[in-house]
Formats: structure tokens, sequence, C-alpha cells
């Protein structure tokens, strides 16, 4: 990254909150953000933001604050961009499955190509083998692209039993696709 | 929520696995707010094992939203979710999803949840939908629309978009299409909704059509009769009725723009759901201009030289797209 004024640390509480929980901010922007990628470029424009900004007196809780601000700043980024991504992959998606599900455009390189296939083979059927309302919450949702809101309104249910739904077809599904654990 | 999270009893690994689990929910959720971020992150930082367990939900959490589309296509093309452990279904997934072969036909399951399909038409794209009950739909273009045929009901969220529906008559099975806080219900009609932003507005050519709030908004029912439009805004329980040619409310079938005395913020609107490079409309005094005329829908240059001819303004290019300015030139 491009060099970025580096105001000391010790005397900036909000900059200090930053670099301690940098990997904290990292994991929780690429919750909302998608990816660990979009993440770091967000955390990095985040730092840029504190660096360059007027210095508060008083800062009651710097992690809330710190929050709010990462919160904020994927809103004005997120806003237009996610749409027309949403827009373009599900339209991408339509399109390909007029021309018979063969897909030349995403076709990966040859030697990876068994092993994709044989992880898209283990997400399918993890997928398919959640159980009924956790899989439709998270089809709707994570698949289909709908919002939490139009997830609701579809399945006739309230938005806090959707996000429990999908939770809960997340655990399942960490069981069965993620890394073992050892704690 | 977050307080229910935070004070979980976490004694198992299987705890502290749903806990996070329940924490990228959260994190995803439209609601969330920086304390209970701030929560988030405490609970991440209070023990290593959260911070594995968190990272693992999030590693294929990623993964899945990243592989959605081809997860999509795989599940789209068997019928309803199974038992589990059946060899033959894992093969003909696996095969579908290596995009080499065409599924066989799989028995008819009666007792197979609901499908939503959801369909997505881009900028200047439009798009037919012949749906199984044998009503059509027609999406205009920057429209997104999901259908979930019932047995007792047939539904269509439309979020954002413009689309036109010809609904087969089945008197045992009414049609509810929901866009923001109103759900229009008819039987058998065809007829225009259009839905931008929190503007909803419907025109009837065929058949009568009901207009409802959605539960708990506000707003009363109103019906339509061929001929008549709609208009209303979400949150607000006034609504303003119009006569209209249904040909008109539909003219984008056909590759036109039809307006009369419709600001020109809206017809701006219009325009950059059909072409790719933006309209930028600044001006609120411009924006507010009431603009009647037909617009021939070929490209964009060529439009926007036409709308100058029905409104005071200049077209002037910017970065990635076209600025309109008022044209001092043009003043009555």
């Amino acid at each position: 990254m491009a060099d970025a004024p580096k105001p000391s640390a010790t005397d900036d509480p909000l900059l200090a909150a930053y670099l301690e929980r940098r990997a904290n901010l990292v994991r929780f922007l690429a919750a909302r953000a998608g990816s660990l990628a979009a993440a770091e470029d967000l955390a990095q424009e985040l730092y840029l933001k504190l660096a360059g900004r007027e210095r508060a007196q008083d800062i009651g809780n710097p992690t809330a604050l710190l929050y709010r601000m990462a919160l904020n700043l994927m809103l004005d980024r997120a806003r237009g961009e996610a749409r027309a991504a949403a827009r373009d992959s599900a339209w991408r998606q339509t399109a390909h499955a007029q021309v018979a599900g063969i897909d030349v455009a995403d076709e990966p390189a040859a030697d990876d190509a068994a092993a994709a296939a044989q992880r898209l083979r283990q997400l399918v059927t993890a997928v398919r083998e959640l159980p009924p309302q956790a899989g439709r919450a998270f089809r709707l949702h994570k698949l289909d692209g709908l919002s939490h809101a139009e997830t609701a309104r579809v399945m006739g249910l309230s938005v806090k039993a959707v996000e429990k739904h999908v939770s809960a077809a997340l655990k399942a599904l960490t069981a069965k696709l993620g890394p073992r654990l050892n704690s | 929520m977050a307080e229910a999270l935070t004070q979980k009893r976490e004694t198992g690994e299987a705890d502290i696995r749903a806990v996070a689990a329940d924490w990228i929910a959260r994190l995803q959720a439209p609601d969330l707010d920086a304390a209970q971020a701030a929560d988030f992150d405490a609970w991440l930082s209070a023990e290593p094992a959260h911070a594995r367990a968190y990272d693992a939900a999030l590693a294929v959490t990623l993964e899945l939203e990243a592989a959605a589309p081809r997860i999509s296509e795989a599940l789209a093309d068997e019928p309803a979710p199974r038992r589990a452990g059946r060899r033959g279904w894992l093969i003909a997934g696996g095969l579908a999803a290596a995009g080499a072969i065409a599924l066989a036909v799989m028995p008819y399951d009666v007792l197979a949840p609901t499908k939503t399909e959801t369909y997505v038409t881009a900028k200047g794209e439009h798009r037919r939908l012949k749906l199984a009950d044998g009503s059509t739909i027609e999406m205009n273009a920057g429209s997104r629309l999901s259908v979930t045929l019932e047995r007792g009901e047939r539904r269509v969220v439309l979020p954002e978009g413009e689309a036109v529906f010809d609904v087969a008559a089945d008197k045992s099975r009414p049609f509810l299409i929901s866009a923001g806080d109103r759900t229009v219900r008819v039987v058998g009609t065809r007829f225009d909704v259009r839905h931008r932003g929190h503007a909803l507005s419907v025109a009837v050519e065929r058949g009568v059509v009901e207009v409802r709030p959605a539960d708990g908004a506000p707003g009363r029912a109103w019906r339509l009769r061929p001929g008549q439009r709609l208009d209303a805004s979400e949150g607000r329980p006034a609504v303003q009725f119009s006569a209209v040619d249904p040909a008109e409310a539909e003219s984008w079938r056909a590759g036109r723009l039809i307006f009369r005395d419709q600001p020109l913020g809206e017809v701006v609107a219009d325009l950059n759901q059909q072409f790719d490079k933006p309209i930028v409309l600044d001006d609120p005094v411009l924006a507010a201009t009431r603009v009647s005329g037909v617009l021939v829908l070929d490209d964009q240059a060529a439009v926007l030289r036409r709308l100058a001819l029905l409104a005071p303004l200049k077209a002037l290019p910017s970065g990635k797209g076209v600025v309109l300015r008022t044209d001092p030139a043009a003043k009555p």
C-alpha cells in the first residue's frame, strides 16, 4: 500500500485500538464484505481514515467507535457495488442456464478441475442434507441472494427466525465442511 | 441477541461452534449495530477457541458464498432434498456440477418442499418467464423477482424492478405479489407492477387487481379495474389513482418509454435501468421539471439528444457517465 502518514499510536487511543484489534476487524469485515481480500482492503481504508482524521479529545469507548466507523465505511462502499455485483452474477447464472449447462467461461484449469469438482460435490451434498427449514432459508438467502426480509416474506417467518435458521445451517455446514477443531 | 450470545454458557466445543455460527449470522444481518460488533470483538478475544471456531465458520461461509451460483445450479437440476446418504443422488449432483451431462428425469415427489426460483435482469435486458401454472411474467431491465408456486397460492416477491404479469386464472390459488410494504393480489388478469426504490405503481389492463398493505404496514386495500393505475410510497398510507392506457405502462416492452407529466428525475431513473453508462442528475430543480413524451430506446446518446428536446437540459460527458445540467439557452 502507499505510504500513509504514521502518527504515533501511543498518544492516539483510537489508533492504538485499531492496531490491537486489526485481526478481529478483518474477521468482522470478511463476514460482511464476503471475502478476506475485500476485508483487508476495507481495514486498510479504515486505517487511512483514522490516520488522516482530526484527533478527538475524549473517546469514550474506542472499540465501539472503531466498529461504528467500520460499519459506516462498508455502508458507503457496498451500497451500489453489492447490488450491481449480485445482479451481474445472478444474471450470468440465469444466462448460463439457457445454454444447456455448458459453462465455458468458468471452466477451471485442467489440473484443478478434479479437485474443484470434488469439493463442489461436497458443498452441494452438505447443502442438500440440511434440515428442511434451515436448508430453505440458507438457499433463499445465501444461494438465491434474497435479503433477510425477502427470505422471511417468502417463508412466512419473522426476520429473526430467518437469522436463526441461517445460523443453524452455518453450524451444520461448518461441522461438515470445516477444518477439524482441536481445542 | 448480543447479550444472549455473550451470556450463553460455552462449556463444550459444540457450544462454541454454535455461538460462532450465531455470530456470523448476526454480523451479516442488516440491523447489526456497532455495540453488537464490539460485543463480538470481546467474545472473539475472550478465548483462543472462540477465534478458532469463528475462523472455521467464516472460512466455510465464504467458500459457500463464493460457490453459490455453482451450488444453485447443481441443486436446481434435482427435485426436493431427500434423506441423506443416497448414493445415486450424490453422483447425479456431481455430474450436474461438472456441467457435463444433463440429468435424467427424477421421479415426482409429492412431499417436495416448495421451490423458489429467483430471476434477475441486467441493465437493458428484458426477459420473459413462463411459469408452470401457465402464467407469464415479462421482466423489464434492472429487475429482480422470485417465484414460489405452492398448492394454496402463487407468490412473487419483487424487491426491485418492473414486470408485466399475465396471470393464468385459478380461483383456488391466488397470485400474490409482494413489493415493499404492499401486496398485490389477483386471480387471473394482466397488469404491470413497478417497484423502484420506495415507489410502487400498479396499472391494470385486464381483470381485477387488489393492492393491500403488507402485514403491519399502514393503509387500506384497494381494488383496481382495467385502465386504472395506483401509485404508492413505502411507509405512507395514502395512495394516488390515475387513469392509464395500459399499453403505455407496458411500453418498455416495445423498446420505448412513454411518460406524461412525469418528473425528469423519474425518467432518468428509468433510463438508468436501460443503459450501462450512468446518467447523473444532481440538480433538484431540473429533476422536478415535468416532462411528457415518447423516447425510443436505441442508443444512449441519441436518447439524451431527444430528451434535450423535451426538457431544458444539456448532457455533458463526465467521468464514466453523463451529467444533465439546466441549459440556460433553452429556458423559456
